[in-house]
């Protein structure tokens, strides 16, 4: 059975429509799939092509349009202003990694590359992003990491009612004026919940996490999030952080692949460029050579 | 000068950094591991400049000291994407580069350093590292 989103649908005689529809094709799509997959069992959901008006639909949106560069000294300042309210089990250990952090044998948090998963991504990024809005959909594409992704999906639809666990969850938002409100679950349990690169620790499951994304200047957008995060945290977390706009070409956003500064640029014993693993301490940190390495 | 590119050094590079290397992989960290409390200057050769995602690497092997051994330091540096903008490329150092350097000492007393600024001896030219400078909208 073919079904047609948004997921908002009644089911008539066995044929799912949405309640409101807007366009007849929608509807001989929908038969037509009837007929084409009436012996399938799966029930499949079919996301309507966009058309000329949702295209144009577009330009109503607030202008997002540039290269945005986070706010570092903000995000290293609301630790302290934004406190997080970390339960009594987690405090323990968040106190742990801020005293190995302050005498600086910094826990490696993220050196295996894995992306900083959601919301950490937003909360404690150096790297630049950015936004793109296509009809149904926003996407934030960021630099470095390879993998730093998210899909948000705005076509009206629900979460899965038992999504797969990934590194950034499963997000829905919606438009309130030039407001846009993001919900996303979904995410691994092992991803860390973390306030800079040595001080964080695993959400452990059921994080949930609500932002409002808007403009707070013209040139300044302003990210604000409820972190809910039942199994480490007391209450939500409400913080918020900046990106300022950047329009010159200098900034595009660039290729980055978190791994590949394991390696540097060599040959083989066939002249063949390859990458060559480099010296690096636990703390993921280079260091030259071993015999140039200084005190053991 | 040491050059790490010719190809019997990689080789026996290649097999030092295996046996160095402690964790399975490393990279995208804190920089908590740099002394920032404390700046040391220092004059050397540039022996390697590795352009790579997530920190760019600046290999420098510092003029030798009575009494103690030629040594290579490792000073470490935010992305490309963040250097571009602040006007680096690739090209921003080639091997046999005199440099000036001036860094944040690795707190282990290993032979590492958080970047801050170099001036090329032979042409006086400063070159530095602020990811803070970019802190504002509508950078040029």
């Amino acid at each position: 059975m073919r079904r047609l989103d948004p997921s908002a649908a009644s089911n008539l005689g066995g044929l799912s429509v949405p309640l409101i529809v807007r366009d007849w094709k929608i509807v001989v799509a929908a038969v037509l799939g009837l007929a084409t997959h009436a012996a399938g069992a799966a029930d499949t959901v079919i996301n309507p092509p966009p058309e000329a008006k949702d295209w144009s639909a577009l330009a109503n949106l607030p202008d997002w349009s540039g290269v945005w560069t986070p706010n570092v000294t903000d995000q290293q300042r609301r630790i302290q202003t934004d406190p997080v309210p970390w339960n009594k089990a987690a405090a323990a250990q968040i106190a742990k990694l801020v005293a190995a952090e302050q005498r600086g044998d910094p826990a490696g948090l993220f050196v295996n590359c894995l992306p900083e998963s959601m919301p950490t991504w937003m909360l404690i990024t150096h790297n630049a992003l950015e936004f793109l809005f296509t009809p149904g959909r926003v996407t934030i594409l960021g630099e470095s990491d390879g993998n730093r992704l998210r899909r948000i999906y705005t076509d009206g639809r629900r979460h899965p009612a038992d999504p797969d666990p990934t590194f950034h969850g499963h997000s829905i938002g919606h438009w309130e004026n030039d407001t846009l409100v993001v919900d996303t679950v979904g995410i691994l349990p092992e991803a860390y919940l973390a306030v800079s690169e040595a001080v964080g620790i695993p959400n452990n499951g059921d994080l949930h996490v609500i932002e409002r994304i808007r403009l707070d200047k013209p040139d300044v957008l302003r990210d604000d999030l409820e972190i809910i995060a039942p199994r480490v945290l007391t209450k939500p977390w409400k913080t918020s952080r900046f990106l300022f706009r950047q329009r010159a070409r200098k900034y595009d956003i660039v290729e980055g692949v978190c791994l590949q500064g394991n390696y540097s640029e060599g040959k083989d014993a066939n002249g063949n460029a390859v990458f060559v693993p480099v010296p690096q301490s636990e703390g993921g940190n280079y260091l030259p050579p071993a015999e140039d390495s200084g005190k053991k | 000068m040491m050059n790490y590119r010719s190809a019997p050094m990689l080789c026996a590079m290649s097999l030092l950094a295996t046996l160095a290397w402690i964790a399975p992989v490393a990279a995208h960290h804190s920089f908590a591991m740099f002394d920032f409390s404390k700046s040391m200057t220092a004059k050397g050769t540039v022996t390697e400049f590795r352009w790579t995602n997530p920190h760019v690497a600046l290999l420098v092997q510092l003029d030798p000291q009575p009494g103690t051994p030629p040594e290579v330091w490792s000073l470490e540096l935010t992305s490309p994407g963040n250097l571009t903008r602040g006007g680096w490329t690739r090209h921003s150092f080639k091997p046999g580069d005199r440099v000036e350097l001036e860094f944040n000492p690795l707190r282990d007393g290993k032979h590492g350093g958080a970047f801050n600024k170099a001036t090329f001896l032979d042409t006086g030219q400063v070159i530095s590292s602020n990811l803070r400078a970019a802190e504002k909208p509508g950078l040029e």
